[in-house]
């Protein structure tokens, strides 16, 4: 038996001639809520669905609770498929009854947590409702109570944010934490990026089926490099103040009075460096702004040269079939 | 394992049985049943009355009619009569049911109001009515008689209705053969007493054992019950698998269309996921057959205390029904019979995003279901046809031909290896369902792509082949 629930190492799966993921490798360790990032078509579901057990890859191994998934330790997960899906004519308290009692709960235990979750979530009046009746709201939230409903050590969660108006959104975040704190581990899929900055303690990166990134938030952030903003009086080239010191600064839009410089934070440097370089050069400094990490900028780049490793691919192999 | 099976059982099978479709459904055979009787005896009741009318000179064709009809109105009274005392139900004139009660008449003779067709013309085409005992009618027929070739002409706006024009030809052969005999000066009843004095042929059955005497050897319903459980079982199998058609592919798209499959698939195994749904099908039937039986068996029981033939009978049955070999090689048709054709339904369905795109895929499971119907009809006529026991060898038959030839007794070894190779088909296209049906709920998989799928199998083996 192993601490990580989850450890997916050297995953591959194709469709045809198209490669879904490739040669993926991650871990999930106890207790963590890891963000698994990724634009739409990134190989993500693929991946979750692999982790379960749904679909063998084709190549690689998945390991769940130190074991390929099987029934038993599958037991020990809640899913939240991206494709929502549940018996239409069933009542939601039944719904969650049946989920609960597929992954093992006894029946009045089942009924129970059904009743408690439903109550907690705001539900109670409708647990006799069947789901066609609800809003896809409330059927989204009925969803996910059955995921929740056996108490899973793992959660398993794909793009649980989609289609949740804001507040429910928050609630959902707000339902994540707890389930944390009651000491499940949790794994979800989003490309919205502020629910990972919010909520992981590490995320992995996907694009193109290929993992780009994999580590803490904070390390996220400084794959792109941090920058400072500062303005400086009318004609004064901070640029060239800077260079001298090892400083590369590039003019930008400027917002308010002043000419606005963006300056790269050097590695293993802050702010205040730059700003201390600044007043040394004599810079006549109108404001001084350090710019602060978007993961979506990691995001984005990331994607980006995902996409362009891929054309690149694409070229070596047309020319390699010439 | 077993749980889980029960856990989707339960789920799907209450799903059916709580929808309503389900209950109209079950009341469906009573209903119509009653709605069936009742519109026999409506129509038999609401027969309407018609006046015809015999243009003749000497009153033959008239009389004729008259003696014929007089004849079938005292033959159905002696029937009625027959049965409610057979059911000892009291009768005659302080009884339940009174049979000196005239009978109604379909057709009455009404004087003719005109002596040519042309005259007779408006009265036929209802321009005009006639007075009879049933107030005033458009004249229905007419009969007119030629005085020099004595040919009889029929003149109705109704050809469809032949009854009368039947009648009168039944009516004009028996007097005139009773006419010919009187003029040979023998009774009128002669050629009916030959016929009674003619011997009969009496059938008899040989029977295994030596119970050679003619007593036993007379054939009774009891010896033609078996012959008609067989054909009944196999028409009720056959009706189960066709009628459960519908549930087994709409229970499946109904997962694929809600995109349940891969939440299930994290709690169950794909075979267990198969076998319960397979059960809540057979179930929901099982439940169905279950009160039509009960609703039938209570018809049954009700007809045999009253009437002691139909009791005979259904002793008769309840014995062909017991039989060992019936119950044993019925159940396991049943079963095999229902898991394969149902397997393959459901990996239909799981191929399938709607009804409409399910019923292209099921028009040649449809032919291959017709095809034991046929065969079913065919052993009807002939129980004993090669056609029937060539076709129970080939195994997508043999759950619905196997027990037809029960009644004749075929050699055990051949009981037993038809069953074993229903069996072993029955395994390979479970395997192969289960596999379909893997492909639709897992990875999405269409009729089309499985179609595209089987091309390339074959096709690569043609490829390979050359």
């Amino acid at each position: 038996m192993t601490d990580a629930p989850l450890r997916l190492d050297g995953v591959t799966k194709r469709y045809g001639q198209f490669t879904a993921v490739r040669d993926l490798s991650f871990s999930v360790g106890k207790g963590e809520i890891v963000g698994f990032l990724g634009p739409n078509g990134a190989g993500k579901s693929t991946s979750l669905r692999m982790a379960l057990g749904v679909i063998p890859p084709d190549e690689g191994s998945v390991s769940l609770f130190g074991a390929a998934p099987e029934i038993k330790s599958l037991r020990r997960v809640g899913f939240l498929p991206e494709e929502r899906g549940l018996y239409k004519k069933m009542t939601a308290e039944d719904t969650i009854v049946h989920f609960a009692r597929l992954k093992g709960l006894e029946k009045s235990l089942a009924r129970k947590r059904a009743a408690d979750l439903l109550e907690a979530t705001g539900l109670g009046p409708f647990r006799k409702t069947r789901i066609a009746k609800l809003s896809k709201g409330m059927a989204q939230k009925v969803q996910i109570l059955s995921t929740l409903a056996h108490a899973p050590d793992f959660l398993i969660l794909d793009e649980p944010f989609s289609g949740l108006d804001p507040m429910n959104q928050q609630a959902l975040e707000d339902l994540i934490r707890a389930e944390h704190d009651r000491g499940a581990t949790i794994l979800f899929s989003t490309h919205v990026m502020e629910h990972a900055e919010r909520l992981c303690d590490r995320i992995v990166m996907v694009a193109r089926g290929r993992k780009m990134f994999d580590g803490t938030i904070d390390e996220g952030l400084n794959l792109l490099g941090r920058a400072a903003r500062i303005a400086v009086e009318p004609g004064f080239d901070l640029g060239a103040a800077l260079a001298p010191k090892g400083f590369v600064a590039e003019r930008a839009a400027s917002k308010g009075a002043g000419e606005t410089w963006r300056v790269a934070i050097n590695k293993g440097g802050s702010a205040q460096d730059v700003l201390r370089a600044a007043i040394e050069a004599g810079a006549p400094i109108v404001s001084f702004t350090p710019e602060e990490g978007r993961l979506r900028d990691v995001f984005v780049t990331l994607a980006g040269e995902a996409e362009g490793a891929k054309l690149d691919e694409e070229k070596i192999s047309a020319k390699d079939a010439a | 394992m077993l749980r889980n099976i029960y856990l989707i059982f339960r789920r799907d099978y209450l799903s059916y049985v709580r929808a309503w479709g389900f209950w109209l459904g079950l009341a469906s055979l009573p209903i119509f049943m009653m709605i069936g009787a009742g519109m026999a005896a409506a129509v038999a009741n609401s027969s309407p009355q018609r006046y015809y009318a015999v243009v003749e000179t000497d009153g033959r064709v008239s009389e004729a009619l008259r003696v014929k009809f007089a004849g079938e109105a005292e033959e159905m009274r002696e029937l009625t009569r027959e049965l409610t005392e057979r059911a000892g139900v009291e009768t005659g004139a302080t009884g339940a049911i009174r049979h000196d009660l005239p009978q109604k008449d379909r057709f009455i003779e009404v004087p003719a109001p005109a002596t040519t067709i042309e005259a007779l013309r408006p009265y036929l085409l209802g321009e005009k009515m006639v007075s009879g005992p049933v107030g005033e009618k458009p004249l229905f027929a007419a009969f007119i008689v030629n005085p020099g070739t004595r040919d009889v002409e029929y003149w109705s706006t109704d050809v469809s209705v032949g009854d009368l024009r039947f009648s009168a030809e039944s009516a004009l052969k028996k007097s005139a053969r009773q006419a010919a005999l009187t003029q040979a000066g023998l009774p009128a009843d002669f050629l009916d007493k030959t016929d009674d004095a003619a011997p009969a042929v009496l059938e008899r059955l040989v029977r295994d054992g030596g119970a050679a005497e003619a007593q036993s050897a007379e054939v009774s319903l009891a010896d033609r019950m078996p012959r008609y459980v067989s054909l009944g079982l196999s028409y009720l199998l056959w009706l189960m698998i066709f009628s459960v058609i519908q549930y087994l592919l709409m229970g499946t798209i109904e997962e694929r269309g809600n995109k349940i499959f891969d939440a299930l698939l994290t709690s169950v195994r794909v075979p267990e996921l198969l076998t319960g749904k397979l059960l809540a099908v057979f179930g929901v039937t099982s439940t169905m057959m279950l009160v039509w039986g009960a609703f039938s068996l209570g018809g049954l029981f009700f007809a045999a205390s009253a009437i002691p033939e139909f009791g005979d009978g259904f002793g008769a049955m309840t014995a062909t029904l017991l039989d060992p070999k019936m119950i044993f090689t019925a159940l396991i048709c049943f079963v095999l019979g229902y898991v394969l054709y149902g397997s393959v339904f459901l990996a239909l369905g799981a191929l399938c995003d709607t009804i409409q795109e399910a019923q292209t895929v099921l028009s040649p499971m449809m032919i291959l279901l017709m095809l034991p119907m046929f065969a079913i009809i065919i052993a009807f006529n002939d129980p004993g046809s090669p056609v029937i026991e060539a076709a129970s060898w080939i195994p997508l038959f043999t759950p619905f031909l196997l027990i037809l030839r029960i009644p004749n007794d075929p050699p055990m070894w051949e009981i037993l290896l038809q069953i074993g190779l229903m069996a072993l088909t029955t395994f390979v296209i479970v395997w192969f369902a289960t596999k379909v049906y893997r492909a639709g709920a897992v990875n999405g998989a269409t009729a089309g792509s499985a179609m595209a799928g089987l091309k390339r199998m074959f096709g690569g083996k043609a490829k390979a082949a050359s």
